[in-house]
């Protein structure tokens, strides 16, 4: 038995330790081959897993939203499909056209695209846009044929919701969604943000299992503009049927806060819609309160007058001889619509005697006319928060220049720059500004600018006194068109002649018509100009063609913004207490 | 050759070694499979509510256009026959003497 025993613990053993040496073999080899793979060869296959399992993607930043005063959604950037193709197998280009073709309906493909997208093709193009940033349904639709190497990503398109309000002010922006005029040219880095990256782990089937942030995104800040989308439509719809009814050629609005100097509503007619931008026409495009100079005429008399005042050239109670209707400067005539007779210093800016103001000016001399003129920033950029701003034209001085520049020829102007002028009236002598950003991100913008401490143009009794006058050109003089029930209003009107080029001379057809005033005269709640370019009706006069548009705009938004009627506002009263004052 | 006995003790021993490697092995295998199975979650849950986010979004955007001034006017006009008072069909109250 023992004998026996020992053989099969002999047998027994020798089969174990064999059994213990394979096994030993084969964790050696397990082990030698971990380390070959983890070690050794660690570097290269790491790269290998990584290309085929890892994407590294770009985040893309969301630009910024930009809102009205009241936190209304103007602009927002929102992600759509953009089809792509990808060719699953290297393919003839005719034959991955004609997978193209069946998408070609849908998408509403033209013969431009498919030259290109054949174009691409030919090159062997591993990725090719078939159409960016189109509907949704159309990229279900497309989803829905199942074709082979056809796709969709989304993207970011700026979406203007209140399609063309306000359009010049927000400008567009190109396929890229990058600015390329108004606020969005203007604050495109701020509102573009920074891209950023991320890792994504995938598996066999491309699930992702694994991501990381390796650089997060900077998303675009918010801008909050000063723009109020009520006003901003009350201007463009009132603006829009005055072009229309006077034929004009083109016209603006621009209403501001005077004491802020914040843009409540900037309008241009004619106008485009942002949401298909580039506008047909380049001249749509043009913000004409900002980017057009034209002579001011008859609004700049309120320079002149400051500078008289200002300077003492002139008392209220002087006469100007106004009797012939014309004056004669430098051998050619400058006359009046119509012969007054002898006229005070204010009746020669409530009646807008062009004769009158001459004399003015001429009292008041070359050296403080331009002194008056560069305090009231002509000639300058505004600084407004826009593009393209144009800086207004100055005049070189000659013989006609003192007379002319008194009735606001041989200077060019910007709308905005004469609201400008206006509003240093209003603010009782301080020039404060315009700007059409209140806040970027929530944190207002510039915030120095609200407390009123603005450098004085003109004194506050030479203010008192022209808003004295502006009020009874819009109660008796040219710009009783613009006078509106119940609310205190000081304004001038302003015809220019347009200068023909081919005759070389002021035409006797083309006018620019203009308005410019504020209100409530004690405390302004808004200050607008209006200009109407080239109005075709028998009817051309600042007077009679942008008063009234100045009326029912200033009406209805003063309204709007809680600034009520008053009963003992009407306008034989208010004449008779001006006549009482003026008798004084 | 002398092969020794293993004691009893020494068979438990081993055996609970054994034991505790493969509940260790077990554990590991566990982890990683909850750690995929999790970061698939997370992965989806981070779509989800990107696109949510994104929703939202558009959802404001609509909510914009559709009450955009140019339309609510349209509607007011066209549809419910409404019009602007005239002047004397407004009578502002007295605020001030409002309580």
């Amino acid at each position: 038995m023992n004998f026996a025993s020992d053989l099969y613990q002999k047998r027994t053993s020798k089969r174990t330790r064999i059994l213990a040496l394979v096994l030993a073999l084969w964790v050696f080899g397990i082990f030698f081959r971990l380390i070959d793979l983890q070690v050794f060869r660690h570097a290269r296959l790491r790269g290998q897993v990584l290309k085929q399992n890892q994407d590294i993607t770009k985040i893309l930043p969301t630009r910024g939203t930009i809102y009205d005063r009241n936190g209304k959604i103007l602009a927002r950037s929102i992600p759509v499909p953009s089809v792509f193709f990808s060719p699953p197998a290297e393919e003839p280009a005719e034959l991955e056209m004609q997978t193209i073709r069946k998408v070609e309906k849908i998408l509403g493909l033209g013969a431009k695209d498919l030259d290109r997208i054949k174009a691409r093709l030919q090159k062997k193009s591993s990725f090719t846009w078939i159409k960016r940033k189109t509907e949704a349904p159309s990229a279900e639709q497309i989803k829905a044929l199942g074709l082979n190497g056809i796709g969709s990503l989304d993207e970011p398109k700026r979406f203007y919701p209140q399609g063309t309000l306000a359009a010049h002010v927000l400008g567009g922006v190109d396929i890229d969604d990058k600015g390329l005029s108004g606020i969005e040219l203007a604050y495109d880095e701020i509102l573009r943000g920074k891209e950023g990256e991320s890792l994504i782990l995938r598996d066999v089937k491309r699930r992702g299992y694994y991501s990381e942030v390796l650089k997060a995104p900077e998303n675009g800040k918010d801008i909050t503009l000063t723009i109020d989308e009520t006003i901003q439509y009350i201007s463009e719809k009132e603006l829009e049927k005055a072009v229309v009814e006077n034929k004009a050629h083109w016209g603006t609005v621009i209403i501001s806060q005077p004491a802020t100097g914040e843009i409540l509503a900037m309008a241009s007619v004619p106008t485009f819609n942002p949401n298909a931008y580039p506008p047909p026409s380049p001249q749509d495009d043009i913000n004409r309160a900002i980017r057009y100079n034209f002579e001011p005429g008859s609004t700049f008399k309120i320079v002149t007058a400051s500078a008289a005042l200002e300077n003492r050239r002139v008392r209220l109670s002087d006469l100007f001889d106004c009797s012939e209707g014309l004056i004669d400067v430098a051998g050619s005539p400058i006359r009046d619509h119509q012969k007054f007779g002898l006229l005070t210093f204010p009746e020669v800016v409530i009646h807008s005697s062009n004769v009158g103001m001459i004399q003015v000016g001429q009292r008041i001399g070359q050296d403080a006319l331009w002194r008056t003129v560069q305090a009231f920033g002509f000639g300058r950029k505004t600084g407004i928060d826009l593009p393209a701003e144009e800086s207004g034209i100055l005049p070189n001085w000659g013989k006609r220049t003192l007379p002319a520049l008194s009735i606001g020829y041989e200077i060019s102007v910007t709308a905005l720059q004469i609201l400008q002028a206006m509003n240093i009236i209003a603010n009782r002598g301080a020039l404060v500004p315009p700007r059409i950003v209140r806040a970027v991100q929530g944190s207002p913008l510039n915030p120095s600018r609200n407390t009123g401490a603005a450098a004085p143009a003109i004194s506050e009794k030479t203010a008192e006194q022209l808003i004295q006058i502006l009020e009874r050109v819009v109660v008796e003089g040219t710009g009783q068109s613009a006078w509106t029930s119940g609310y205190a209003i000081a304004g001038k009107t302003g015809t220019t002649q347009k200068y023909d080029p081919e005759l070389k001379a002021y035409s006797s057809a083309k006018h620019i018509a203009s308005f410019v005033g504020f209100a409530p005269i004690e405390k302004p709640m808004i200050s607008m100009i209006v200009v109407l370019d080239e109005p075709q009706k028998a009817q051309h006069y600042g007077g009679q063609v942008a008063a009234p548009v100045f009326r029912d705009i200033a009406g209805r938004v003063l309204r709007y913004t809680h600034v009520w009627p008053q009963k003992n506002l009407e306008k034989a009263v208010v004449a008779a207490k001006l006549w009482r004052d003026g008798q004084r | 050759m002398v092969h020794k006995k293993r004691t009893k003790k020494e068979i438990a021993q081993g055996a609970l070694a054994s034991l505790l490697t493969v509940l260790i092995l077990t554990f590991y295998l566990w982890h990683i499979t909850e750690n995929t199975q999790l970061g698939y979650a997370i992965g989806s849950c981070e779509n989800e509510l990107k696109s949510l986010q994104e929703g939202v979004q558009k959802l404001e955007a609509k909510k914009a256009a559709l009450l955009s001034l140019e339309r609510v006017e349209r509607i007011a006009r066209e549809e419910l026959n409404l019009s602007e008072p005239r002047p004397d069909q407004v009578i502002y109250e007295d605020f001030e003497r409002m309580p």
